[in-house]
């Protein structure tokens, strides 16, 4: 299953985190920059998944590699779009590859919800992206990967709000090019899980 | 109304945008707005302020203390409010969250509220807050939900009910028909089936057993799903189902194969690779189709991992290597070529799989040529790290050092210190294993240790100074002990390298000493190598020097444990210094003496008030024995031309005497345990009667010289006096020690991993040991092991570094078949000698001893920590596997082991009660509604007793009520219930529960007639050992039959194994 599912920025500012256990505030702040210290260090051309953060690893490597166990979380799998990580915390019941596959399935979401989405989108409308993933993951288990469902489960909930108009794109934070850039991307990965 | 001033969600984050730099200070405004704005009337303030702090909860700012007003809002009628409400619910409800309790039946009510949108939130706000009892309470409200018309909350309520079932698992008793039945059917939205197999595929490596009957429904959708999502979760279900069914796999094989052939998608054709994996159908290689596959599979793999240099198939190929290496190492070992390239992959996470990888496929041919390549790794990014790159790894591999360097740059800081300490521990791991059976070249791997041990402090000082978490803590400040501990146990266990082991550890202290001149000593490693040094202290080559480096090095030693060691190893070694008999007393021995003492004594003396007690007892100890021995020094006058005089005997005997004794043989882990107890042992009887004048008798002995000369001459003449060891002869005659015959092997490049010094040392020892190891001058007419004589046969293994080649570190050996057997017997028997009886030329030949245990016949390695469990007995391993338990409790794990108790199965083809789900989701749902009606009159009672305090004066808080309740009955309440005043509890809140109880009460009354409740169960968790019982009723039971029929239609569709049984029962019931 999928113990967490978290968005931060290139700065580590945290922009959507759920999880499907519960967990102090301070210890998923604490998780939140373990992991990005693990993933704004990758060098180019790296495999999206990450080695256990400390906090993780601690529990997992105590029990011998040689039984697996499939509660533990055990696989990190990241995707980089523009600004944003996107990172998913998964047990070894889940397909690494297709993991990457959801990543990229909840942003082109987002991207249809948003018309091109960029990272101001998400600062201002995190309801939305809590409402997104909740058409896709419940309870830490996929429930959907058809892009038109979960777009259309999200807007039955309502509008979905566009950025507000004085907010210029990219300015602010310096938060360039928008998410759809990024999305230029998902050709790359040959192997879609759809 | 006053205008508004209140920020929105979007001015928060405008301003937080706007203040940078004293964003702190922004928020913490912020949080004292929120704070009074969310205790407003209106209920838009509330909510927008509700969503403030879930923002500045995602940002780290806890909002436990709102958990009230989000309860507020969840209830609002307002769905955009309510969306709020329970997001806040879902990001900061815990279990043990007070208000959770309170929001039950605003859960009930919204789950069977008519808008869908509205029924979505509660049943994704579920799998976050649930607990047993609200499992319990929603599940009745939750299982309609299976049918509803939009498949949309079909699909969640399933992942709901799973999730449900984890903590509570009677919920798979009532709802896994239904989930069943949704599963069977062929017109259910694709996408709930999908979630339906996502739920079954994570139930089912908990119960695959259950799961079975399934088994050709769940084929059907993978041949004609189409999904590959599905289709990826399918084959992980197999996996696990066809270990339980093997008949499974004829079936399986041909669509699999048909899929890895055809499919586009990579994920789907890997899952289907590891699919075959997991599910053991690479397993026996007799069919030919098997072998096929098998080989089909690995190509593919590899071809992955070599695919256009894509780094996310590499990792999986990894992965899955890693799973065909447990069973299958040699298939695994085909591919060695390509996984060793991995090890050099600059991306971490690869090279960490690798590394697993590697791992399982050590064997003495290639352990050099892998601990070497992750040496090199080592070496160079502490050079690149600390900028000082020493002159020899510059000249040797000029060209990959410099590569590697420049990439070690760009990578994370912080990882290559966890990093440096996992690798390290696995070449310490990969080189003991199996009682370093894969270790050909004991000086290569002395070599290698100390090298470590220079590389290991460097990334401790840097986690203690960072202060990181505990376990990550402890195990780095234990990999330089490690190291040392290594070290130690080669010193222990191979006697044919323990000279080179105890030079080994000479160096390292000497190297310590130095080094920390003015700071603490941080390595871990002091202890042991401390150890080494006093232990076999007259194979030092410079005892005294070691001496003066030990005693530099204690004032500066914190941790106790490190320092009792060095006071021991230091008090070993002036025993061997100033001990010696043969020399005579002169008068400048006796100067000598006499300052040595005082500088030990000086050390010594502040660490008699240490708090540590076993640093104070032994300083203690040391320091009075010492200042007896200056002054019988002192006073016996030194000898001179005319008369001879013997130092005294404080000195010569009765200080070495007391390290002098048996050697040290290394014991297996829970040996002890292992030692039969003796019959008629009374471990509570005194030892004698009269103890004490025993012990007052002993005191006034003289030392028992004479018997100290007989075994002095005993233990430098001839072996050990194994014969009066005190162990059972029993160990001798069962583990004989492993003989292994060695080759030479050696890497060429060593020089780029091994600092220079080692290297020099090496050669200089090489020539040096022949000429002064004293061992070797006892016994052997010629001082060399004369290099001409043995032929180095492979020891020109990849020679990269053509013009670096040094021939003389290549270390000679040569095969001597005859001393094998010889040797081999001679260390059988046990007798520390082996080594004592000399066979020059035999040096290659390393006899290791193996643990010394009683029972266990199995030789095992300490530091191997998976075996440790094979060595105890059976409680230990039971308390080890509690032990272990305890640990595999993970952070973000979601704990499922009440799971495996529940038996699905046999519920279903059960005899005893006709769909016993079914009547205990009846009964679960009554025990619901009782529960609250129990509470319900307790909190009646309750208030009526706070009336009756409140109107005579009487103080509600604190005060214990006791009142008495009779069944349901309202005028009779006799049952006993304590009930703790309405301390805590504010008015706004009290009429708010009471609201709440009302409802409970109207549901409760409508639903159970009769009001059943289980009997004997305790009632609610303030009910205190309150029970209601309340008979059955003939009623229910009727009523119980009509959704039997149901769960009889959808067990034809399905596969058989439980129909037999289901019609029987039915048949025999009336």
């Amino acid at each position: 299953m999928i113990n967490a599912f978290l968005v931060f920025n290139g700065q580590g500012q945290p922009r959507l985190t759920k999880f499907y256990t519960q967990l102090d505030t301070s210890i998923q702040q604490r998780l939140i920059s373990e992991i990005f210290t693990l993933v704004a260090n990758r060098p180019k051309g790296s495999c999206n998944f990450l080695p256990l953060p400390p906090l993780l690893a601690a529990s997992s490597t105590s029990t011998s590699s040689s039984e697996p166990h499939n509660d533990v979380p055990s696989l990190v799998t990241y995707r980089n779009y523009a600004t944003l990580y996107f990172i998913i915390i998964s047990t070894s019941t889940e397909s690494p590859l297709a993991l990457i596959d959801l990543i990229q399935v909840y942003v082109e979401s987002l991207d249809r919800l948003f018309e091109n989405v960029c990272e101001l989108d998400l600062i201002f409308n995190f309801e939305t992206l809590h409402a997104t993933l909740g058409e896709m993951i419940v309870g830490g288990v996929v429930i959907e990967t058809n892009m038109e469902k979960i777009v259309q489960g999200v807007r039955a909930q309502g509008t979905v709000a566009k950025r507000p108009v004085n907010e210029s794109r990219g300015g602010g934070m310096g938060l360039g090019s928008g998410l759809g850039a990024g999305l230029g991307m998902g050709g790359n990965f040959v192997w879609s899980g759809r | 109304m006053p205008p508004r001033f209140e920020k929105s969600l979007y001015d928060l984050i405008r301003g937080l945008r706007n203040h940078k730099g004293n964003e702190k200070e922004y928020i913490q405004n912020c949080l004292k707005e929120c704070r009074s704005e969310i205790k407003s009337q209106d209920m838009d303030v509330k909510a927008t302020a509700l969503l403030k702090i879930i923002y500045l909860e995602m940002n780290g700012h806890d909002m436990s203390w709102a958990s009230f007003h989000v309860l507020e809002v969840m209830s609002s009628p307002k769905y955009h409010q309510k969306r709020v409400g329970y997001l806040g619910a879902v990001q900061s409800f815990k279990t043990d969250t007070e208000v959770l309790m309170l929001a039950t039946n605003l859960l009930k009510k919204d789950l069977s509220a008519s808008s869908p949108i509205v029924i979505s939130l509660p049943i994704a706000a579920l799998p976050h807050i649930i607990t047993p009892s609200l499992a319990l309470s929603v599940l009745a409200d939750l299982l309609p939900r299976l049918s509803h018309s939009h498949s949309a909350i079909r699909k969640k309520t399933i992942v709901t009910l799973y999730r449900l079932a984890l903590v509570y698992p009677e919920t798979l008793r009532a709802a896994w028909p239904k989930i069943k039945e949704r599963l069977m059917d062929k017109n259910e939205d694709p996408s709930v089936t999908a979630a339906i197999v996502n739920v079954v595929c994570e139930l089912g490596w908990r119960r695959p057993q259950d799961f079975l009957p399934l088994a050709p429904r769940l084929f059907e959708l993978l041949v004609d799903g189409g999904n590959n999502w599905m289709a990826i979760k399918l084959i992980k279900l197999f996996a696990t189902l066809t270990p339980l069914e093997p008949r499974l796999v004829r079936k399986l094989l041909p669509p699999l194969t048909d899929l890895i052939r055809t499919t586009p998608a990579m994920s789907l054709l890997y899952e289907c690779i590891n699919g075959i994996i997991q599910g053991g159908i690479l397993g026996d290689s007799e069919d030919d189709g098997r072998e096929e596959i098998a080989s089909l599979c690995v190509s593919k793999l590899r071809g992955m991992i070599t695919f256009n240099g894509d780094a996310n198939l590499k990792y999986v190929a990894l992965l899955a290597f890693n799973r065909i290496v447990v069973t299958h190492p040699f298939l695994v070992a085909q591919q060695e070529d390509v996984i060793m390239e991995c090890i050099d992959s600059e991306d971490i996470t690869i090279r960490i799989k690798a590394l697993d990888l590697v791992q399982g496929m050590v064997s003495s041919d290639n352990l050099v040529s892998i601990v070497s390549r992750l040496m090199r790794q080592l070496k160079t990014s502490t050079n690149s790290n600390n900028d000082q790159l020493d002159d020899l790894s510059t000249d040797s591999s000029e060209e990959m050092g410099a590569e590697r360097r420049s990439r070690k740059r760009d990578e994370a800081p912080p990882l290559p210190e966890d990093y440096t300490i996992d690798v390290i521990g696995r070449i310490l791991k990969m080189c003991s294993q199996d009682n370093y059976s894969n270790v050909v070249d004991f000086d290569w791997y002395i070599d290698v240790l100390t090298q470590l041990i220079r590389i290991a402090p460097a990334s401790r000082k840097e986690v203690d100074s960072d202060g990181m978490a505990l376990g990550a803590k402890s195990t780095t400040a234990d990999i330089g002990e490690s190291i040392g501990n290594e070290l130690r146990n080669v010193a222990v266990k191979a006697k044919a390298v323990r000279v080179a082991a105890v030079r080994a550890a000479e160096l390292i202290i000497a190297k310590l000493a130095m080094e920390s001149t003015s700071h603490q000593v941080t390595s871990g490693s002091l202890k042991p190598v401390a150890w080494i040094a006093g232990e076999y202290a007259y194979h030092l080559s410079n005892p005294s020097d070691t001496l003066n480096h030990l005693l530099q090095l204690i004032p500066r030693i914190r941790p106790p444990e490190v320092l009792a060691t060095c006071l021991q190893a230091s008090m070993k070694l002036f025993a061997l210094i100033a001990g010696n008999d043969q020399t005579s007393w002169t008068a400048e021995r006796k100067s000598m003496v006499s300052l040595l003492m005082a500088r030990v004594i000086h050390t010594y003396e502040p660490l008699v008030l240490h708090p540590s007690l076993e640093v104070q007892e032994r300083a203690v100890e040391f320091t009075e024995l010492l200042k007896l021995t200056a002054e019988a020094a002192s006073a016996q006058a030194p000898s001179t031309d005319e008369l001879e005089q013997d130092p005294p005997l404080l000195l010569t005997q009765a200080i070495p005497s007391l390290f002098q004794g048996w050697e040290l043989n290394s014991v297996a882990v829970g040996a002890q345990l292992n030692v039969p107890m003796p019959e008629g042992l009374d471990l509570d009887e005194p030892i004698h009667p009269n103890l004490g004048s025993l012990l007052a008798q002993a005191d006034s002995l003289m030392l028992p010289i004479q018997e100290d000369d007989e075994f002095a001459a005993y233990y430098n003449e001839k072996a050990a006096p194994t014969s009066i060891s005190s162990e059972p002869a029993i160990n001798r005659l069962r583990d004989a020690p492993e003989t292994i015959s060695s080759g030479s092997y050696q890497q060429a490049t060593e020089d780029s991993y091994l600092d220079a010094d080692i290297i020099a040392r090496r050669k200089a020892e090489r020539a040096e040991r022949n000429r002064d190891d004293p061992f070797y001058i006892g016994d052997l007419g010629s001082p060399s092991r004369s290099q001409g004589t043995s032929t180095p046969i492979h020891n020109i293994l990849q020679n990269e570094n053509g013009p670096d080649l040094d021939i003389d570190s290549i270390p000679i050996m040569k095969l001597d078949l005859g001393a094998i057997s010889s040797s081999g017997v001679g260390a059988g028997a046990g007798a520390p000698g082996t080594y004592q009886q000399p066979k020059p030329k035999s040096r290659p030949q390393i006899v290791v001893a193996a643990d010394e245990t009683l029972v266990g016949s199995r030789p095992s390695t300490p530091r191997t920590g998976s075996q440790h469990d094979s060595d105890a007995d059976p409680s230990s391993t039971s308390a080890k596997s509690r032990a272990a338990k305890k640990l595999k409790q993970s952070l973000l794990q979601v704990d499922s082991s009440h799971l495996r108790n529940l038996s699905l199965e046999a519920s279903q083809s059960d005899d005893s009660g006709a769909l016993p789900h079914e009547k205990l989701a009846e009964t679960d749902a009554e025990m619901a509604k009782a529960m609250k009606e129990v509470q319900r009159l307790r909190l009646e009672m309750q208030r009526a007793n706070e009336r009756i305090q409140v109107a005579q004066g009487v103080p509600t808080e604190g005060v214990v009520v006791k009142s008495k309740k009779k069944k349901k009955d309202k005028e009779g309440k006799k049952a006993k219930a304590k009930l703790e005043g309405g301390d805590g509890i504010d008015d706004e809140k009290e009429k708010k529960v009471k609201k709440k109880k009302k409802k409970a009460e109207a549901e409760a009354a409508e639903g159970a007639e009769g009001g059943v409740v289980i009997e004997g169960e305790p009632v609610g968790g303030e009910g205190e050992g309150e029970a209601v019982t309340v008979k059955k009723k003939e009623k229910e039971k009727v009523k119980k039959k009509k959704p039997k029929r149901i769960i009889q239609l959808d067990d034809d569709a399905g596969t058989g194994t439980g129909i037999g049984a289901e019609a029987g029962v039915e048949a025999g019931e009336p």
